[in-house]
């Protein structure tokens, strides 16, 4: 809201200073966005203020609103001077003479108002001016409207937008000799609903084509239903407009529904001085002051008869019923003991009407001023005592009182979660939740279907991701646009958690499809190792990697006994991103934690990557869920073991998970009675062995079981020359010589 | 013809789908889409139709022959790798033990560094971490907040909606929430005061993108309900929260506004150093403010016995101005020269 600061002191009893008036108004809630100097027409100087008034305070979107704030902040020192029907600025070196308008007649006599939607228009009023002259405004009318950045048109019309200005309440003004007559042969204005693909011609020259749902005022020309003149509460029609040639006034002072008004000014593009004061409320019932106001103005301004009375088309407003407010409860909302004295003064001074019998304890009867319809319960007016009183005397405690709670595991969890990641030298990204529908497809479960936001502004990536993987490979390209090389030859490593979404499949036809949201854990690595590695090699190199940095996070979120419970198996999975000959699932036990593998290479061509890359997905939650981690020690052992490297050729078909079976069943069997551990070595390829084999070489720890002796190797021969008869049998293997 | 091929269709699927191995699949591969196979045969037949039926049938055999195929290529996959050709080469075996190959240390993203930095100066003062969906709904990110249908809060230009907000017939839109406030009703609805939370997380609207502006940043919120909360309350927490975070001198300064879910209402500005090498400044962070009775009445909570504070503020600003990054954009792009950097 711009201010001008002369035009504001015109209601103070002693005028305020720019900065004064900023510093008030910032700290009872308006801050001042900027001061500028102004240079007026006439050589003379002003400051604009440009106030920031939030949406429930419409009553402070006005000279006269502001100027009741500040002398309500002034505490008592600054009066308030309302302006009388017809007063003019004082400050013009050239004051239009006070003549008092003649008054004659009836007003229902000369026009007629039909308000058929009460509930879109609580308040319709209409007054007459007859034989006015429409010319130029006065000097000081011109200058006060130019200090706002508002342009002259002529005295009627400068009239209708000096009061917005001063009052906040927008009126409109009609030629009368215009507007369409009813059958008794008087201007009419009906207040209707509008007909779909009816037309407006607007004062700014353009014409609307109305949908059927707007609030418009009509005249009754044209035969069935009449024409409209104007779009309610947002702008006038050209062909009612008041021009050189008018004479005959009718003033338009109404209010009408914020909703109403805002979707029509939004339909048709158009924000107007009006609409954006309508949007945030007028209250009916300040609008009679504005109507005389402006009535008194054109009289004055343009001369003419102002015709008696005014038509009210609208329900009558009752009267605003007393707020009951407790002092006590004031204080212990503030946490700061406010007088009951100065809770009176505070309220009072906002011509809010407070009844105080003055007896301790006893409650405040409190009745809003009608230009204040946002106060309607005690915490209201608390938040005005606050306000005024001012946030800055609230005292502040030099101590906290806390009750002491065990740290959150989930915060512990994500935080050993991320400590490992970044060791294993994955950094963080951050990615957008959006990507496009063609990023998104490879990522998302063949049963579900994509999230779209419906948004203009995001139509290239409209799709709530299914997975943060698009989001990371795009993040791996930019990196590789910025030649970012790795760290220490591992190349780019990058993790995010977030939230991912998908659509169950909608169970009725045209119902909405149930929404899945999950917080997923998303892992991605180039498969660069061993450098100058065949690209299998790398790849195997890197599935290792990628499960090799899953049990790392489950290690240290649930300890030895959730690595013992976890799983990778390969799988075909629900998503096509990942390289069919490279992927499985991760499993907790027989609960699904994941997915991980290769990215399949036309995915990886999308993104124009030079390096395969390998990637996982583990569900956050399920993660979250294994912290603290539980675990137990044993003791260390005395007695020396003994250390068997085995190397078994099988074939490719053949996956380390069938020789961990085998060794696992042989110790359940009892076969393998002194063996202590077993763990996987290497795998060799070569041409010695024949295409399809490999040799898979695993080693084993052998060892007293009561740890009171040093095992013989003749002890250990025999379980071990029974281990590779068991793979001979069931896996086909041969011992590698 | 048409009915032939009908059955060649149903055959061929059945069979297909009982192929267990590499080569039971290849030996269907032969006898359907070899060379002498039957989808050949069957195209070889079209020359004995009727030239008036020729188009349909021809246009049928080659829709037969794709499915078939298409079918083929599902199998195979299923069936792990592209048959003959992968049974020679090395496969991957992803059964393989987990290898950490040694590298540098990677980094945290700097937001989630200065999250957490934030989440436990509140912890010393008690605040728990609460999160909630980012996809919500009216109830949620509107109705409980005191923002009312028809607000012009709500309009799509200033939300993310993923339902026709026009189209209100299978319900009100749901969207991706616009603030963090989001989670304090989540959190009043299932628990019961004393509530001491913070809940940070991402938040989505719709703004132009520039240096300070993005479609989707962090927010961090809190909210204290207990017996006798009051606004000096409130004014305390922050204050001490701006000298946890920012050292002893920091100061705090109110202002007051309007959000609806709040009464009495305020901005909140500080008085820091954001970098070590700056004098203090005021800088405006957030809003804050008494929850207001009808949200507590809405989630059960009797405002009679029970108040409290919320408040809530950006992270990326403060991590920008923290760490001198001049860019919003810059945030979210990791590159890693950047992240490197913090």
């Amino acid at each position: 809201m711009k201010i001008s600061l002369r035009w504001l002191n015109e209601y103070l009893s002693s005028p305020v200073a720019a900065e004064q008036a900023e510093h008030a108004l910032t700290f009872a809630g308006f801050p001042i966005e900027s001061t500028t100097a102004v240079e007026l027409p006439g050589g003379g100087k002003d400051v604009l203020l440009d106030v920031e008034v939030t949406s429930n305070r419409g009553d402070v979107l006005s000279h006269v609103g502001v100027a009741r704030e500040l002398v309500a902040l002034s505490g008592g020192s600054r009066g308030f001077k309302p302006p009388s029907a017809d007063a003019v600025f004082t400050w013009s070196p050239t004051p239009s003479p006070a003549a008092g308008p003649a008054v004659t007649g009836d007003v229902l006599a000369h026009a007629a108002v039909d308000n058929r939607v009460a509930a879109v228009c609580p308040l319709f009023t209409a007054r007459v001016i007859k034989g006015v002259k429409v010319g130029p405004s006065p000097r000081w009318l011109v200058e006060a409207l130019a200090a706002v950045g508002q342009r002259s048109i002529n005295n009627v019309v400068d009239v209708t937008n000096f009061v917005a200005l001063e009052l906040g309440q927008p009126t409109h003004v009609f030629d009368m000799a215009r507007l369409g007559k009813n059958a008794a042969g008087k201007p009419e204005l009906v207040i209707r609903t509008a007909v779909k693909g009816e037309k407006l011609n607007l004062l700014d020259g353009k014409t609307i084509t109305l949908a059927g749902d707007e609030v418009v005022v009509a005249d009754p020309s044209g035969g069935e239903g009449g024409r409209a003149v104007s779009l309610a509460g947002v702008m006038g029609g050209a062909e009612t407009e008041v021009t050189e040639a008018t004479t005959d006034v009718l003033l338009e002072a109404a209010t009408w529904d914020p909703v109403a008004v805002r979707r029509a000014a939004r339909r048709f593009g158009i924000r107007t001085d009006a609409s954006y004061r309508f949007e945030r409320t007028v209250d009916p019932r300040t609008i009679d002051g504005a109507a005389r106001r402006a009535a008194g103005l054109i009289a004055r301004l343009a001369g003419g008869t102002l015709v008696s009375g005014a038509i009210n088309a609208g329900p009558s407003r009752p009267a605003n019923t007393p707020i009951r407010l407790r002092p006590a409860r004031c204080g212990a909302m503030l946490g700061a003991e406010v007088p009951r004295g100065r809770i009176v003064e505070i309220l009072r001074a906002l011509e809010i009407e407070v009844q105080d019998m003055g007896k301790p304890g006893e409650d405040l009867l409190c009745t809003a001023p009608v230009f204040r319809p946002d106060l309607t319960r005690e915490i209201d007016l608390i938040e005005e005592v606050a306000r005024v009183h001012g946030l800055d005397k609230l005292p502040v405690h030099e101590k906290v009182a806390v009750r002491v709670s065990p740290p959150q595991r989930s915060e512990s969890a994500m935080r050993e979660l991320a400590r490992v990641l970044t060791g294993a030298g994955f950094y963080e990204a951050l990615t957008f939740t959006f990507v496009g529908t063609k990023q998104a497809k490879p990522f998302l479960p063949g049963e579900l279907q994509t999230i779209e936001v419906c948004d203009e502004r995001r139509k290239a990536d409209p799709v709530l991701r299914p997975s943060a993987l698009p989001s990371l490979l795009a993040c791996r390209r930019a990196n590789q646009d910025g030649g970012v090389a790795g760290d220490g030859n591992g190349g780019v490593r990058l993790f995010e958690t977030s939230a991912v979404f998908a659509h169950r499949s909608p169970t009725a036809k045209g119902a909405r499809g149930e929404a899945v949201e999950n917080r997923n854990l998303a892992l991605l690595a180039d498969a660069v190792l061993p450098e100058g590695g065949k690209a299998f090699e790398r790849k195997q190199a890197a599935v290792r990697l990628i499960r090799g940095a899953i049990e790392a996070a489950v290690r240290a979120l649930g300890g030895q006994g959730a690595i013992e419970r976890l799983v990778f198996e390969p799988a075909e999975l629900p998503m096509t991103a990942y390289d069919a000959a490279a992927r499985g699932v991760v499993r907790l036990g027989d609960k699904a934690l994941g997915v991980f593998g290769v990215i399949a290479e036309t995915v990886q061509r999308e993104y124009d990557l030079a390096s395969p890359v390998v990637a996982a997905e583990i569900g956050l939650d399920p993660l979250v869920a294994l912290y603290p981690p539980r675990s137990s020690v044993r003791t260390l052992p005395q007695f020396p073991s003994i250390e068997r490297d085995l190397s078994v050729v099988v074939s490719e078909g053949t996956a380390w998970a069938a020789i961990d079976s085998l060794v696992r069943k042989a110790r359940a069997s009892g076969a393998l009675p002194l063996m202590d551990d077993y763990w996987f070595v290497t795998t060799f390829r070569g041409q010695q062995l024949g295409t399809g084999k490999k040799s898979v070489t695993f080693r084993m720890r052998f060892r007293d079981p009561a740890d009171q002796r040093t095992l013989r190797h003749e002890e250990v021969d025999p379980q071990v020359n029974g281990l590779v008869e068991r793979a001979k049998t069931t896996l086909a293997a041969v011992l590698r010589a | 013809m048409l009915e032939a091929l009908a059955q060649l269709e149903t055959s061929g699927l059945a069979e297909l789908g009982s192929a267990a191995d590499a080569a039971a699949l290849e030996q269907w591969r032969i006898a359907y889409l070899g060379a002498s196979g039957k989808v050949k045969a069957a195209l070889g037949g079209l020359k004995d139709v009727p030239k008036d039926q020729k188009p349909a049938v021809g246009a049928r055999a080659n829709e037969v022959r794709t499915k078939l195929e298409e079918a083929f290529k599902v199998r195979q996959s299923a069936l792990g790798g592209n048959g003959a050709a992968a049974a020679s080469g090395p496969m991957i075996d992803v059964t393989e033990p987990g290898l950490l190959h040694a590298t540098g240390l990677g980094r945290e993203h700097i937001i989630t560094r200065v999250r957490n930095e934030l989440v436990e100066v509140f912890a010393r003062m008690g605040f728990g971490v609460a999160q909630g969906p980012e996809l919500e709904d009216d109830d949620h990110n509107f109705i409980k907040l005191n923002i009312p249908a028809e607000h012009p809060a709500r309009e799509p230009i200033d939300n993310f909606y993923i339902d026709d907000p026009a189209d209100k017939s299978q319900g009100p839109p749901r969207m991706l929430r616009s603030q963090t406030s989001t989670v304090q009703i989540r959190v009043m609805e299932t628990q019961k005061p004393p509530i001491k939370i913070v809940a940070p997380g991402r938040v989505y609207r719709p703004d132009e993108v520039d240096a300070t502006h993005s479609f989707m940043f962090h927010q961090i919120e809190g909210l204290y309900i207990d017996r006798g909360v009051s606004m000096a309350d409130l004014k305390s927490t922050l204050l001490h929260f701006a000298r946890g975070y920012f050292g002893p001198d920091a100061e705090i300064r109110l202002r007051p506004s309007y959000f609806p879910f709040t009464e009495p209402s305020a901005e909140f500005d500080m008085k820091i150093a954001l970098r070590p090498d700056q004098p203090p400044r005021w800088i405006e962070l957030g809003g804050c403010g008494m929850v207001d009775p009808a949200v507590l009445e809405m989630c059960k909570i009797d405002p009679e016995e029970w108040s409290g504070f919320a408040f809530g503020f950006g992270i990326e600003r403060l991590a920008m101005g923290k760490y001198g990054i001049p860019d919003i954009r810059m945030l979210f792009a990791n590159d890693l020269r950047f992240l490197r950097q913090l």
